[in-house]
């Protein structure tokens, strides 16, 4: 177990800031996730911590001491790749005893261990077959069992399941975050996929460009998104355009009939536009009408387009003239006979609504 | 599969007229030759005799191990060439990369007995780099024998593994190297235990191809080996020898040449079987800069090998302008050697240029065919066929001349003797080049867009001339000035059918090295060199990848 920490990494490609002052502190033993959207950056710090290529500033701490000036083969850390990267010469018996064998373990000490690493990822047995013998889930799981092995200080995981199908992507992360909680294994695990950094994580830290967004829990990440370009990233929002000139004259933002200047946020006069979001989950549709009151927002609209899906229904509603909200339904039951053209009155909580800022992205 | 993908169509003339082909000439004169092994040559009966002496007597069996000495230590030698110049030259940036490869494309393809004339004006019993070095009391020994044999294969066949191998280095999936590195594995521990054993497939392709064609050889040992008996030169002495030649001693060495390269073929298709480590899923590696350190080395060490395979081209062009008098070198220079060579042997320049033009006409519209044939009427017969165009891959020039003679030297068909009978032998030994270009071309050329032209109702026949044939155009073109360069460098076959109106240049070099005449041999070596070089610029100038052309 270990902790890691990374002081003012930076990274350019020519004129591209992969990493533009990366500071994190990842805990010894959670789950950390890096996640963001293809060309983050997140990729470039996981392969920058592996020692694949070197930061152009900044430092990497390892239980407190720098790893800078250690070539990848000594950084004592184990990877996991996105595209399994299993020696495809070697049995998979092999291919797990590879690191340790260049650490030079003896012989049957060897055999011991890569047969319980192959038991902790659920492949006893599979010592002797070849690479191309098994499925890409079973590749996946040699490769985290290889990384396992030498009991790394840290396990890197570079989007190991996204070149899996769907189900088995589900089974593979229940069981990685399974065998993570046992292990205690400090890990740094890189997905664009933000359902999965969900499920896995103990904390996530957001990028985009080459910065980091927001780091905490997943909770706090989806409830409490501190930034819009979180709020947009992780889950779905509704966002809506409130100008300037609008809340300044305390005009209602172009929702119908929603008046919010008056009460619960206050705005810095300083602001330029204002974006607000919610959740479409937030919204709860129904054909009765609805007493306004002052802890809700109360809107109705025309059913545009309705897409099922079994489990949940995703309605989208029309409120005047370009503004749509996109509702969330999960029980769609009883919601089951309406038609497209039809009105329908909409509610939420004035407490779901989030605002941002348009120029910095920032809550306010 | 059926048998046949439908009957009434011109492509099925094309599937018998190949078979007629390959049959007449290639299955047929090896069987009569196989046939002719089995006959003593004095009574004329079936008997096991000739193998019981080429195996039984020491003086054939020497010939057999040095065969396979020179021919692995080529091969062994190509490697430690090859892999090197590929590795440094696929992963890291080396100033004038594309000099390298040209450098080495140009020794590839040409004539290896070039190398070894070359290699004897400079280190023979009068090579001026010895008597340089002998002024300077280094005393060295002659390149006579078999080192100079081995050098000359490594020199000459390095290319096939530095092209191939540097094509598969830059297509591994780079992840495996990272994990390697991860798992803590030092730089060359990577190289050998990761990367080397990827590429293996290529580099053994690579090995094959220079033992096969080491092992083929006739002009380098014959022009540089002196005494040291291998099996090609052996096969041409027993048939020509003027003690009355001994077709059936000659046969038989045919025959276990060709045994020779089957089991090494046969070797390397078990070592790579399921080694195909092909994955879509693939992170191309990234070029690197070299660490300042290396930078001098490394460039040192590529232009140090591919200079030292290009001096024969660069030494035999300088001899040709150096001014002669008979056989020996005097000092000065001038045109003397090309104004002989004009005025004593003008046929051997006229005959070379056209059987290579005819040879090479037929091997293209046979071969493009073919080519189609197999890669887009997948069927018993085309798969069939496709292994029978790999056999003169493997058949010496020697043996395949052997057996046109022992085939077509009697009545209903005498061809011994006519300029046929050597095109025919050139055109049967590119064939498979040209067909397995024209074959990987139109894997690349989607169907849909011939069968986009059927749609719209073009009959199949004019819808292949129209759509499909200008689409193969540059690679037929490329594979035309390929089998082009290869023709007019024949020697192992033109050596065993040419009579004296049908000499060709590579024969006329061969004999005038054989009687001395160095002036004469360079300034027809430099006009097939130069040949061979517009040729080769010809192909890197329309072919898109460019080094595939080559092996």
């Amino acid at each position: 177990m270990s902790s890691v920490q990374l002081i003012n990494i930076v990274k350019n490609y020519g004129q591209v800031k992969a990493l533009n002052d990366v500071n994190l502190d990842i805990n010894s033993g959670e789950l950390f996730t890096l996640l963001g959207p293809s060309g983050c950056g997140k990729t470039t710090l996981l392969r920058t911590i592996a020692g694949f290529h070197k930061q152009d500033s900044g430092t990497i701490k390892i239980d407190g001491s720098e790893i800078d000036d250690l070539p990848a083969y000594r950084r004592d850390t184990g990877m996991v790749f996105q595209d399994y990267a299993i020696f495809p010469h070697l049995s998979v018996g092999d291919n797990v005893g590879f690191g340790l064998r260049n650490k030079n373990v003896p012989p049957r000490e060897i055999k011991d261990r890569v047969a319980e690493a192959l038991e902790t990822v659920r492949l006893s047995g599979l010592e002797n077959r070849l690479p191309n013998e098994l499925s890409g889930g079973q590749q996946q799981r040699v490769g985290l069992a290889r990384a396992l092995v030498i009991q790394p200080k840290v396990l890197l995981m570079d989007e190991p399941l996204s070149n899996l199908d769907a189900k088995l992507r589900i089974e593979l992360r229940e069981d990685i975050r399974e065998i993570q909680k046992k292990l205690k294994t400090t890990t740094i695990y890189v997905t664009h996929d933000q359902e999965e950094a969900l499920v896995i994580s103990d904390r996530i830290c957001i990028m985009n460009s080459g910065e980091v967004s927001q780091v905490d829990t997943p909770w706090t990440v989806y409830k409490n998104p501190e930034k819009y370009f979180v709020a947009s990233f992780v889950g779905s929002m509704n966002f809506v355009k409130w100008p300037r000139q609008s809340w300044l004259k305390n005009n209602p933002l172009s929702l119908k009939e929603i008046s919010l200047s008056s009460k619960g946020v206050v705005l810095d006069p300083n602001k330029e536009n204002i974006i607000a979001g919610v959740r479409p989950e937030d919204i709860s549709l129904t054909s009765e009408p609805i007493d306004k009151d002052h802890q809700n927002i109360v809107m109705s609209g025309i059913i545009e387009k309705i897409s099922f899906s079994g489990r949940e229904a995703f309605f989208h509603i029309l409120l005047e003239e370009e503004v749509r909200l996109l509702v969330n339904v999960s029980r769609p039951d009883e919601l089951s006979l309406k038609e497209i053209g039809e009105t329908i009155n909409l509610v939420f909580p004035k407490n779901a609504l989030m605002f941002f800022d348009e120029k910095s992205g920032s809550r306010c | 599969m059926k048998l046949l993908n439908s009957v009434n169509n011109i492509w099925t003339y094309v599937i018998i007229l190949a078979f007629g082909v390959i049959g007449l000439l290639l299955i047929f004169p090896l069987f009569n030759i196989f046939l002719s092994s089995f006959i003593d040559n004095e009574s004329g009966v079936l008997t096991f005799q000739n193998y019981i002496d080429i195996l039984g007597r020491r003086y054939y069996r020497t010939a057999i191990y040095n065969s396979v000495v020179v021919g692995v230590a080529g091969m062994i030698g190509a490697l430690v060439i090859g892999i090197p110049l590929a590795y440094f030259t696929s992963r890291f940036h080396i100033i004038g990369k594309s000099l390298i490869t040209t450098l080495a494309i140009l020794a590839l393809v040409s004539p290896p007995f070039i190398g070894a004339y070359a290699w004897i004006t400079m280190l023979g019993s009068n090579g001026w780099l010895r008597h340089i070095l002998e002024n300077v009391g280094i005393s060295i020994p002659t390149i006579y024998g078999p080192l100079g044999i081995i050098l000359v294969f490594s020199l000459k066949f390095y290319p096939f593994v530095f092209l191939l191998t540097a094509g598969a280095l830059s297509t591994i999936n780079v992840s495996l190297e990272d994990a390697a590195d991860n798992l803590g594995c030092s730089p060359f521990s990577k190289f050998i235990r990761v990367t080397l054993p990827l590429v293996f497939p290529a580099v053994s392709a690579g090995a094959l191809l220079a033992f096969v064609l080491s092992l083929a050889d006739f002009g380098t040992p014959s022009i540089i080996g002196r005494n040291y008996r291998v099996l090609s030169t052996l096969a041409y002495n027993l048939y020509t020898s003027e003690m009355g030649g001994n077709p059936g001693l000659a046969s038989t060495v045919s025959i276990i040449l060709i045994c020779i390269s089957l089991i090494f073929v046969y070797f390397q298709r078990n070592l790579i079987k399921k080694k195909d480590y092909g994955s879509s899923l693939i992170r191309r590696p990234e070029v690197k800069k070299l660490k300042q350190a290396y930078s001098i080395p490394v460039h040192f060490l590529c232009y140090f090998l591919v200079i030292l395979s290009s001096i024969p081209s660069i030494v035999v062009i300088f001899n040709s302008f150096r001014n002669t008098s008979g056989p020996v070198f005097k000092p000065g220079f001038g045109l003397d050697s090309y104004r002989r060579i004009i005025g004593d042997v003008p046929e051997a320049i006229l005959n070379s240029f056209l059987f290579s033009i005819a040879s090479v006409l037929m091997v293209v519209v046979l071969g493009t065919l073919i080519g189609y044939v197999i890669a887009r009427k997948p069927s018993v017969l085309t798969g069939f066929l496709d292994s029978m165009i790999m056999i003169p891959y493997i058949v010496p020039g020697i043996v395949l001349g052997l057996g046109l003679i022992v085939t077509y030297n009697s009545k209903p068909f005498v061809l011994v003797g006519t300029p046929l009978i050597i095109i025919l032998a050139i055109f049967i030994r590119r064939l498979p080049y040209s067909v397995r270009s024209s074959a990987s071309i139109l894997k690349q050329i989607r169907t849909g867009v011939e069968e986009a032209a059927i749609n719209l109702g073009t009959i199949p026949s004019k819808a292949f001339l129209k759509i499909t044939l200008p689409l193969m155009m540059p690679g037929v073109i490329a594979g035309a000035l390929m089998a082009f360069v290869t023709a007019i460098n024949e020697l192992s076959s033109s050596i065993i059918l040419y009579v004296g109106g049908t000499v060709t240049m590579p024969v006329r070099i061969y004999l005038s090295v054989l009687d001395g005449e160095f002036g004469t041999a360079a300034a027809l070596s430099s006009i097939l060199l130069i040949t061979t070089g517009l040729a080769v610029y010809g192909v890197l100038s329309i072919s898109e990848s460019k080094e595939n052309v080559f092996v």
